[in-house]
């Protein structure tokens, strides 16, 4: 083999597989769940809307204490699966922690029969019909649950239904580790 | 008839230099909001669905950023402005065009990578080929082919 053969088989064939190679598998091992909220390490976008009962809020209530933000729906399969693990955390932290419901396209009918049939926690949920919180907080999909620190810095965005796991653990970093 | 065939091709180019010119030379209408709506949504990515733009999508998603993009336009903000908007909250995953430069530039470098060494591959075998001519025949060679034959025919 000529010395010039030699030189495409051992750079110039590595040159390109390597690369691709490299492409191919960093890209297959992402996953595409995993999408970085802009939001994370700034204030909460301020929102006021009515909640199922209808009162008016307005997230100026949130100051000065953490607060867990949970987006649901009625026809949310997976919604129905994180639910009592929100029931808990409120009941836990109950007075040292603001949970939060934003109601997601659906009706108030739709997520008031949710509520009645998986338990009520009593906080305030949210109406979002032209979703405009929805878009100030990017949501994705539901459930997405966005974890505010007592100063109003989003801490953590979790695409999906929350684990036990994820829970302790993000409300363990705002403090609340009991 | 080749003559022919030059002046029609020929004819044929500066019609279509000439037409490419008017694009540029005649000034076009400016977009309608309508329009400049539709452009801005065509580059977002549908949150709800799967491989969808904003302006395709018919989900409530969809429809809920269109409406806030006719909002924004009517507001008075550019159409760069109200793409920052949208990756403000939503991050680069929102927009369908990427932005790491690296995305733009790499395919045609591959592409320029591959073209120069399949020329320099096939200059480099055009080369052996015409710097190496066939020896010529020699009676040694003759004899061998004779012998061969003849061990054939017994």
């Amino acid at each position: 083999m000529s010395a010039r053969g030699g030189l495409l088989r051992w750079v110039a064939v590595p040159l390109l597989v390597v690369p691709v190679t490299w492409l191919l598998f960093t890209g297959l091992g992402r996953d595409p769940r995993d999408i970085p909220s802009p939001l994370v390490g700034k204030p909460l976008p301020a929102f006021a809307a009515t909640t199922l009962e209808g009162e008016e809020f307005s997230s100026q209530a949130l100051a000065g204490r953490p607060a867990l933000i949970n987006v649901w729906a009625s026809w949310c399969d997976p919604c129905i699966d994180e639910h009592p693990l929100l029931l808990a955390a409120a009941r836990a932290y109950a007075g040292e922690l603001s949970v939060i419901g934003i109601v997601h396209h659906d009706s108030a009918d739709g997520a008031r029969g949710f509520l009645a049939r998986y338990g009520d926690g009593g906080w305030p949920d949210l109406l979002d019909p032209s979703d405009r919180i929805a878009i100030d907080l990017g949501v994705i999909f539901p459930p997405e649950t966005y974890f505010v620190d007592a100063s109003g810095i989003v801490r953590y965005r979790h695409l999906g239904p929350l684990t036990e796991e994820v829970l302790a653990q993000q409300l363990a970093a705002l403090g609340l580790d009991r | 008839m080749r003559s022919l065939a030059l002046t029609v091709a020929a004819a044929a180019l500066l019609a279509l230099a000439a037409v490419a010119a008017l694009q540029l030379v005649v000034p076009r209408a400016p977009p309608s909001a309508a329009e400049q709506a539709r452009a801005i949504a065509a580059e977002l990515r549908c949150p709800d669905c799967q491989a969808l733009s904003v302006a395709e999508s018919r989900t409530a998603a969809a429809a809920a950023i269109r409406a806030e993009i006719a909002e924004q336009l009517a507001a008075g903000r550019s159409a760069n402005e109200i793409r920052q908007h949208f990756v403000a909250r939503y991050g680069d995953w929102i927009l369908l065009t990427p932005t790491d430069p690296l995305a733009w530039w790499l395919p045609p470098v591959a592409l320029f990578a591959g073209a120069a060494l399949f020329g320099w591959w096939w200059i480099r075998g055009r080369r052996s080929s015409v710097a190496a001519p066939a020896r010529p025949v020699s009676d040694a060679d003759r004899r061998r082919v004779r012998d061969a034959a003849e061990a054939l025919d017994d």
